[in-house]
This record gives C-alpha cells, structure tokens and sequence, in this order.
C-alpha cells in the first residue's frame, strides 16, 4: 500500500494519486480531516517504531504495511485544529505535532518527503538557507542580503510565488522544463540530495543577462505542474 | 561561567550581548554558496568569515526587558528583531563551530521522534506508547506494569507514575494522546557531552523526578561518576548524530546494567551541575570553542569545503 497523506483540499495531491493509479500503484488517500477523527496507538521501544490508526469508518492501517508514502501534510490538520480550544489548546497543538513528527517518520518504504521538526512534509527553510545550498549546489543564484534595516517577514513572502519556471525532483529524477537548459538536472540533484527531499520543486526566474536563476525550492511543490512526466517519476520513486 | 572559561584559556573572544542589540547592526550577504557580512557591536566591526566559533545563550528577543514598554511596530522592536532574525539566519550557516546551531535543536521538540533517533546509536530507548485509548494504555500497563506518563514535546512537564486513582480519568486522553512510557527502575545519570569530551553525573534522589524533588518535599543529591567507556562513546555518537556541539543527556542506568536514554537536551542548563559537583563543563565548552577557531572545527550544516579562518571566537549570551 502506498499511502498519500493530504488535506483535503490538496488538488496537487488528488492528481497525483489519480495519476499513480493509473500506473497501476495501490493508492489509499488519507487526508486531514480523516485523521482528524482517527484513533492513534504509536509505539517506541526495543522493537523499533510502530503505529496503528483507526479511522472513523474502521479501517486500521498499520505501519507494517505501508510500502511508500506522498506525504502532502505541511501541518496538523485543519479539521483537528478547528474543533480544539480552551485553555490548554496551545498545549495540545504541541502534543500533537510531536506525535506527527513522531508517527510520520517511522513510515517505511519511500517517502516524499520526510517529516522534520522544521514541516511535517520537509524541511521549510529560510531562503538564506536555500542560497546557500543552491549556490553550493552549483546552480546559479543571485546575491542574497538581510540587514539589522529589513523587515525579516519580506523574505519568508518573497518565498512564496513560484518562480516562471519550475524544475521537479523525484527521487534519483529531476524533471526540467524546456526553457531550462540541460546542464542544470545534475545540480538539481545535488541540491535535493544536500537538503535530504527527495521531491523538490526548485524556481528559476530569467536574469536581466537572459540566464535563468535560481529563487527558491518547495517542499511541497504544484505537481500538476509537473504533468504526466512527473506522474511517471513519481511512480518510479515511490515503487522504489 | 563559559567566558571565565575563555579568559582561563586566554582566548581572544567578544561576548555579544543582545540587551545592548540598539547598538548592534549586522549584514548578512550570500553568494555563489559562499557567506560573509558584517556585525558591528560594542564599538567595533567583524566581518562575519572572521567568526570560527559562537556559543549561544540567547533569549527570545520580544521579552527583552529594554523592550519592555515598547508598543509593537515601534522602531527599537523592529531593529531588535531584524537584528536578531539575521544573527540567527547567519549563525545557521556559518561555517565553523556553533554550539548549537537552531535547526538540529528541534529533535528535541518531539521525545518520541527524537527516541527513534538516539536509538540509531545503541542507546536503549523506554517502551513507549502514546495513544488516545484507554483500552490500549491499559493493556500497555498489564504488559509493562508501572507506567509513568509525561509530554511528549518540548513543553516541560513533571513526570507522573499511573496511579489507579488516574483511571478514573484515563477517558480523558480520547481528546488528545497521551504519552506513557514502562517505568524504568535504576540510577539516573545526566551525561554532559561538549564535542569529545564526557561528563556523568549520577543523581541520586527519592523522587520520580529529581528536577522537582525538592519542591515536593524530596531530596536531590549530584555526584561526579565515571561512565563506561562503550556508554561514553555512544553518548558521543548520538549527540554528533544528532547535528549537535553540546548535549545534556539524560539516562537511567538499571540494576542489570541496562542503559537507556530519555532525551538529548540541545540547549542544557549545565550550571546547576557543574555547581554541585564542581565537574568541567563549561571549560570543556570553552576548549570546544577554541578548538574550533584553530581550523579544527566542524563544518556548517551545508556542506562546504571551506576551512574556518583563525580569528576570533564569538560568545553570545543574554
């Protein structure tokens, strides 16, 4: 079984799970508000990490028999964090993303991506971070500066828009658009490698010389985006 | 107590202290991968490659009492808190020895992810349940007996055994899971990690919890102990493994000589120990230092193949 573990409202990730279907992967779709509902027993110990869930309608799904998982959960669901309150709610929303981060990685098989206590579906980096790695992956960026004068938050926003041109790594495949040249696959490798994603989607944005550069990565990419190609890559990596 | 450390090891080294950030300013630049800037404080300028080493002590910038009374948007918070968010941009990927780094504290956010972590390492980790049905803590008590219950996060919390007087609430735990864990009978030890060198210290004490024994009436009494060296070793491991300079790690050692790990504490509160049993840590903290200015230190998180520059190290407290 490959899980593919979602909001809801995640069109990327109902997509992809149509699109593995299709090429013949079992899918089982859980998705926030199924969660939100479910019953947990996740253990620690000698044996290793193990979990078991029972959702509403009494389906139990066991760690032991998970091959693979999309991991499309960026936080606790929304359905969970909704119908929680009083005075020891911020309390509980600690608990609870401790028990996530803790059931989340001990799922075997593939994962895209792993849970870290930095996002629950990868690592959500600052983008001094992804300069950084980015640069040292060999792919070419533009200068980043941050000073005691700027607003701290105009960096996480300036993160957030997709760049015009998106390459998508899968597992051992990075998937680029025509306009990007050939060349730059190998370092979006490298760089999905270095961050420890496996699926990355990584922005390019034409410089004013006519080079395309890189402006950020996303853990939690717009696989549509990515078309029937990414659907294949997926698929590889994820029967891996 | 880490800066008369350094001043015993004559290092050359600068305290930032973020009470004074009004005076404070920092640039942080990035190219191609490589990273550099300034940070001007207490009158002088550095440029950042010139920092081999940093040790952090620092607290959340927003409760600084020179803040007090400052409405929100004010200009004296919106340069504290630039300051702050691009010292710890920079001091994430500085190359060089930070002890330590944000980003490899946050295993400690989550006891049972971090628990999958140290086991990695040959540390035996407590037999763990968390669960939101009573039915399953009840049967995880007839496997294990005594059951303790405690957070699983980063929120502290004291630590409770399950007491059947608890199970007429034990329905409760159907809005939130709960962690409970086998009791584990035997002698706690708090093991001190700086780079390679090891400091144990056994508590002994009549409380579930030594940290609050005394609060509930109890008693509390630290000792300097020496740790087998295979123990020491995995110590070692896990707190390298775990991305981090310096670890307070708690274990408990059982009467067959089991050990098992609890928590790595990214960020610990050495000084009550050093204070009652007179143990080195805070040297050993300050030599860590010093090693890692003279090109010996580790690598940043990023990979890189730069070397850290001899120069100055950088002691931030608050």
């Amino acid at each position: 079984m490959i899980l593919v573990l979602c909001e809801e409202y995640d069109l990327a990730a109902t997509w992809a799970a149509e699109r593995l279907r299709e090429r013949g992967l079992a899918i089982t779709v859980v998705t926030g508000a199924a969660l939100a509902a479910a019953r947990w027993e996740h253990r620690v110990g000698r044996a290793g990490a193990r979990l078991e869930f029972r959702l509403a309608g009494g389906e139990r799904i066991c760690s032991g028999e998970i091959g693979g998982v999309l991991n499309r959960l960026c936080f606790l669901p929304s359905a969970w964090l909704q119908r929680i309150g009083g005075p020891d709610r911020d309390y509980a929303v600690q608990e609870m993303l401790a028990l996530y981060l803790s059931w989340l990685h001990a799922m075997t098989g593939p994962v895209l991506n792993p849970a870290t206590p930095q996002g629950l579906c990868g690592n959500w980096r600052h983008p001094s971070v992804w300069a950084v790695l980015a640069g040292r992956s060999g792919l070419p960026t533009s200068p980043y500066r941050q000073t005691s004068a700027d607003d701290p938050d105009l960096y996480w926003q300036a993160a957030g828009a997709p760049g015009p041109a998106t390459a998508f790594v899968a597992g051992s495949r990075a998937l680029l658009p025509p306009d990007l040249p050939a060349p730059l696959r190998a370092a979006c490798l490298r760089l999905a490698r270095q961050a420890g994603t496996p699926l990355l989607g990584i922005d390019f944005s034409p410089a004013a010389d006519g080079t395309w550069r890189f402006t950020g990565a996303s853990v939690m990419p717009n696989l549509v985006r990515g078309g029937e190609k990414l659907a294949d890559d997926l698929a590889e990596a994820l029967a891996a | 107590m880490v800066a008369r450390a350094l001043d015993e090891l004559g290092a050359d080294y600068r305290v930032f202290n973020q009470r004074h950030v009004a005076n404070a300013d920092i640039v942080l630049e990035i190219e191609a991968g490589e990273v550099d800037g300034t940070l001007r404080f207490a009158g002088e300028d550095f440029r950042l490659q010139e920092m081999s080493a940093a040790y952090l002590r620092l607290m959340d910038d927003r409760l600084l009492p020179e803040l007090e009374g400052e409405p929100e948007g004010s200009a004296a918070r919106r340069h504290a808190r630039a300051t702050h968010d691009t010292l710890y941009r920079w001091l994430e990927i500085a190359p060089g020895r930070v002890v330590n780094r944000c980003e490899p504290q946050a295993s400690n956010g989550s006891k049972p992810y971090q628990a999958q972590l140290i086991a990695r390492y040959g540390l035996l980790v407590p037999e763990t349940l968390i669960s939101d049905d009573p039915d399953a803590v009840l049967a995880f008590r007839r496997e294990h007996g005594t059951l303790i219950y405690k957070s699983m996060s980063g929120v502290r919390s004291i630590v409770h055994a399950l007491e059947e007087t608890d199970y007429a609430r034990l329905d409760h735990i159907r809005w939130c899971p709960v962690q409970f864990q086998a009791l584990v009978p035997g002698t706690d030890m708090r093991v001190h990690v700086v780079g390679d060198d090891v400091h144990a210290t056994e508590i002994v004490s009549d409380r579930l919890d030594y940290r609050y024994a005394k609060r509930q009436g109890g008693s509390a009494e630290l000792r300097a102990a020496r740790l087998d060296d295979g123990i020491a070793q995995k110590c070692i491991d896990v707190t390298r493994g775990l991305g981090l300079e310096f670890a307070g790690i708690d274990l408990k050692i059982t009467a067959d000589g089991e050990v098992f790990c609890f928590e790595v504490n990214p960020c610990p509160a050495f000084s009550f120990y050093e204070a009652n049993t007179g143990q080195p840590i805070a040297l050993s903290v300050a030599r860590h230092l010093v090693e890692g200015s003279r090109g010996s230190a580790r690598r940043s998180p990023s990979p890189s193949r730069d070397r850290p520059a001899d120069g100055e190290c950088l002691a931030a407290v608050t």
